[in-house]
């Protein structure tokens, strides 16, 4: 699902952010993605959201090459990914039950629908009760929830989060991991960028290790296979 | 349970096309909604860049509608611009007959009217108050006279009219050929020359009203930065990202048009009266020409067609430098 083929990432001013990076992930696979800040874990998540593009190298998903998609293509290439942002990135002039719709509404699905689905991803994330109120009005991990319920209300392929624990204690960590595993569980494929040890530590899953912009480590977790 | 699963994990679900269409019509319909709840939610902001607009609007309407009275009341004028032949004094009745056979054949012409000698006298005596002074002349003064009317449609046509003098001078027996024209020359200068300032003012108002709607969007823009970087990253393409600004652009272009009308509108029921006043004490059934309905959807066409230009002049400037980093 996806293929980072040797791909390489250097900022004007010479700054390089990753070095010859290759690794796959099957459809409907997990994996953490680890390292320090500054390692180039945002670099990797903002080269998939396209919102970077590579210096050398090439990136598939799904067999697709991204550096061959136009820049009008990529409205339709987010569409297939949902992200889960550090600082979640929510309207807070708006409703959680418009902030979650906005996927559906710049895909152009009709209010019903955008209705049905958007109180399913929330029934998903246990927010129901919340849709009314707007995001100041809801607790950190209830709007990490929000975000949550808006990255995968459309079902993407996809599914990339970038510290999504990032000031959640443990408990709340734990029930949000769960989500991503029903997730995972119906066949999307997740990677989550984090420097959570703790809770890496908790899962065991497939974990790549960048260092400096390079992949240094990929395989089990700490638990081991 | 399971099957409900799979589905909901079923990947790159497609629309259909009537799906999308129905979609983008609400979006659409929306997108206004929302557009006109922002810009009642900044009444001060959106009443002061309406009224600019409308004033820049109103501005050039009012002088196009001088202009077009202007050139109204000329042209009631011009109907009555008669050429005054006079006739040789001493003509013999069978010229002076043959010289009216003439001018009525004449083309260009409409009507000619003959007044002999004795009528102008007569008519004279009647009008100027000087009958009894009149009598201790010998003989008529006042020669004969053939007053001709020429084609006028619409627009007076100086050269035609001109061409009709010189060949009316050109015939036996003629003494003299009179129209007053040149006030009617000046007249069309002065109309030509208000057509111009009209132009130019209405471009410079227009270039000023798309500066006006463009600061605004831009101000709009910076001020929704935020929002458009997550609509971008959730898959929202350019033209989705657009869209409001644009509307609220056509928004602010109709609402300022619509102001301007009502401005010439009460403009002239205010100035009306004098001017029926005025026309009747020259015996003129004159009366104010207004927008009318033409006048009032070209300036919501012009209002609305600089509202969404100025907004899509912002708007294509400064979305490309709001992109996610």
């Amino acid at each position: 699902m996806i293929c980072f083929d040797n791909l390489s990432k250097r900022y004007p001013g010479g700054y390089e952010a990753l070095r010859n990076v290759s690794f796959k992930m099957e459809a409907g696979e997990m994996a953490f993605l680890t390292g320090h800040s500054g390692a180039g874990k945002s670099t990797l998540l903002k080269l998939l959201m396209l919102m970077e593009r590579p210096t050398s190298g090439n990136l598939l998903i799904n067999g697709k090459n991204l550096n061959r998609l136009s820049n009008s293509q990529i409205p339709m290439y987010r569409r297939q990914v949902g992200v889960v942002f550090q600082n979640h990135q929510l309207l807070l002039d708006r409703t959680v039950f418009d902030n979650v719709a906005l996927p559906l509404q710049v895909s152009g699905y009709p209010a019903k629908e955008i209705g049905r689905r958007v109180r399913a991803a929330l029934d998903g994330v246990g927010l129901l009760d919340k849709e009314q109120q707007k995001p100041m009005a809801l607790s950190g991990g209830e709007q990490q929830r929000v975000g949550i319920a808006r990255a995968v209300v459309h079902k993407p392929r996809i599914l990339l989060a970038d510290e999504p624990t990032g000031n959640l204690d443990p408990q709340l960590s734990t029930e949000i991991m769960a989500l991503f595993r029903r997730f995972q569980s119906v066949g999307v494929t997740v990677l989550i960028a984090t420097h959570d040890i703790s809770l890496i530590n908790r899962m065991q899953l497939r974990i790549m290790r960048l260092e400096d912009g390079e992949l240094t480590d990929d395989g089990g977790g700490y638990g081991g296979y | 349970m399971a099957a409900t699963d799979n589905s909901r994990g079923a990947v790159g679900q497609k629309l259909s096309f009537a799906h999308r269409w129905r979609g983008y019509k609400a979006h659409h319909r929306e997108t206004l909604r929302a557009s006109l709840v922002k810009m009642l939610h900044e009444p001060m902001q959106t009443v002061l860049t309406v009224m600019v607009i409308a004033i820049a609007l109103a501005l050039p309407a009012s002088l196009y509608l001088t202009v077009d009275n202007v050139q109204q009341l000329g042209s009631n004028f011009e109907s009555s611009a008669q050429i005054t032949v006079f006739v040789n004094k001493g003509a013999r009745p069978e010229a002076i007959e043959s010289l009216e056979q003439k001018l009525n054949g004449m083309s260009g012409v409409t009507s000619v009217e003959y007044i002999s000698a004795q009528q102008a006298l007569l008519e004279f005596k009647a009008l100027s108050g000087f009958g009894s002074a009149l009598r201790y002349l010998e003989d008529n003064p006042l020669p004969a006279v053939f007053l001709v009317q020429p084609m006028m449609e619409g627009e007076v046509d100086l050269v035609q009219t001109q061409k009709i003098i010189t060949d009316i001078t050109a015939l036996p027996v003629v003494d003299d050929v009179q129209i007053d024209m040149a006030w009617l020359q000046r007249l069309h200068s002065l109309i030509e020359m208000g057509h111009k300032i009209v132009l130019a003012l209405g471009i410079t108002l227009g270039i000023g009203v798309l500066l006006v709607i463009g600061n605004t969007i831009r101000l709009a823009i910076e001020s929704r930065r935020n929002e458009i970087i997550v609509v971008k990253l959730v898959g929202g393409t350019n033209a989705y990202v657009r869209r409001p600004f644009l509307y609220t652009g056509l928004l602010l272009g109709l609402f300022g048009a619509l102001i301007a009308s009502t401005m010439l509108f009460s403009c002239l029921i205010w100035i009306s009266s004098s001017v029926e006043d005025l026309a009747s004490l020259y015996q003129s059934q004159y009366r104010l020409q207004g927008l009318g309905i033409t006048g009032f959807l070209s300036l919501m066409l012009i209002g609305g067609v600089f509202g969404l230009g100025g907004a899509w002049i912002a708007v294509s400037r400064h979305l490309r430098d709001i992109e996610p980093r």
